[in-house]
């Protein structure tokens, strides 16, 4: 694990395929089956036209590129906070998952930073999803 | 035949109200479906050359909230047209895989906003085996009806 970020260093992103079975399988692991979520038919007759992915399902891939980065210091005490869901991500999109440092301090052997995350679909230049992660790093982790 | 569940509906979400905990393990079934649907092969949850010194695994964090929303819906289900407007995390302690954890909704806010949408406002914590706090989750819903 690196343990020298420094404000402006960009994570190493992410990317991923969203497809209609990764939908339906968080469904099965998470328990929700919202009709928006898992049926194609009722989703086209809503605003958005189709099925969409959960949200909770997004915040698993920032947390898998925290946890990608930073291992144990992010579920010892990480925080995800300021999450934004901007943007429906369907079937058939491909993302990035993505993050920067914006800020570093350095207190003792304890070092904090902060990280703005950032889910894109690609071909588009807005975010689809952003956050704020927040963690310290001990030097203790593995 | 089952009975369906009545809706939980704004009115069902006063502040204060607590829901009976719900209580899971951690099992590595568990931890497998959520790496393939995820897609997260982060070796720490899978590689046992990186166990802790108990020879557990660790399981993704996602895992000690993957039951927020259903914590809330135990006994109810959920009224179409909800949105989910933000969610925030708290990790405050590795969960190692084979652990019971369990979750705890509370409502902490529950009222109409200026544009008269129902917004309600869940804190939900996760426990271990010891009764500490694994994971808070703040849930931030609009409401259908």
């Amino acid at each position: 694990m690196r343990k020298d970020y420094a404000a402006g260093d960009r994570l190493p992103a992410i990317n991923k395929d969203i497809d209609q079975k990764r939908i339906n399988g968080w469904a099965a692991l998470s328990g929700d089956f919202n009709r928006l979520h898992v049926d194609p038919d009722y989703a086209r007759e809503t605003s958005f036209g189709g099925t969409i992915a959960h949200g909770p399902l997004s915040l698993a891939f920032l947390n898998e590129l925290m946890m990608a980065c930073f291992g144990q210091a992010w579920a010892r005490g990480g925080r995800l906070r300021e999450v934004r869901f901007l943007a429906p991500i369907r079937p058939g999109d491909h993302i990035n998952i993505n993050g920067t440092v914006e800020a570093a301090s350095q207190e003792g052997p304890r070092r904090t930073l902060q990280c703005r995350l950032g889910i894109n679909k690609q071909g588009e230049g807005k975010a689809a999803v952003t956050g704020l992660a927040e963690l310290t790093l001990t030097g203790e982790e593995s | 035949m089952s009975v369906p569940k009545p809706e939980l509906v704004f009115a069902d979400l006063p502040q204060g109200r607590r829901f009976t905990p719900l209580r899971y393990e951690v099992t590595p079934k568990l931890v497998d479906d959520y790496m393939a649907v995820v897609g997260d092969r982060n070796p720490l949850y899978w590689d046992q050359a990186q166990a802790g010194a108990g020879g557990s695994l660790l399981a993704p964090p996602g895992l000690a909230a993957i039951y927020a929303r259903s914590s809330y819906l135990q006994d109810n289900a959920m009224p179409s047209g909800g949105v989910l407007a933000g969610q925030e995390f708290d990790f405050l302690k590795p969960v190692a895989v084979g652990e019971v954890l369990t979750v705890q909704a509370e409502v902490m806010e529950s009222y109409l906003d200026p544009k008269g949408r129902k917004r309600v406002n869940f804190l939900i914590a996760a426990r271990d085996g010891q009764g500490d706090q694994v994971c808070l989750v703040r849930l931030y819903a609009i409401w259908p009806k």
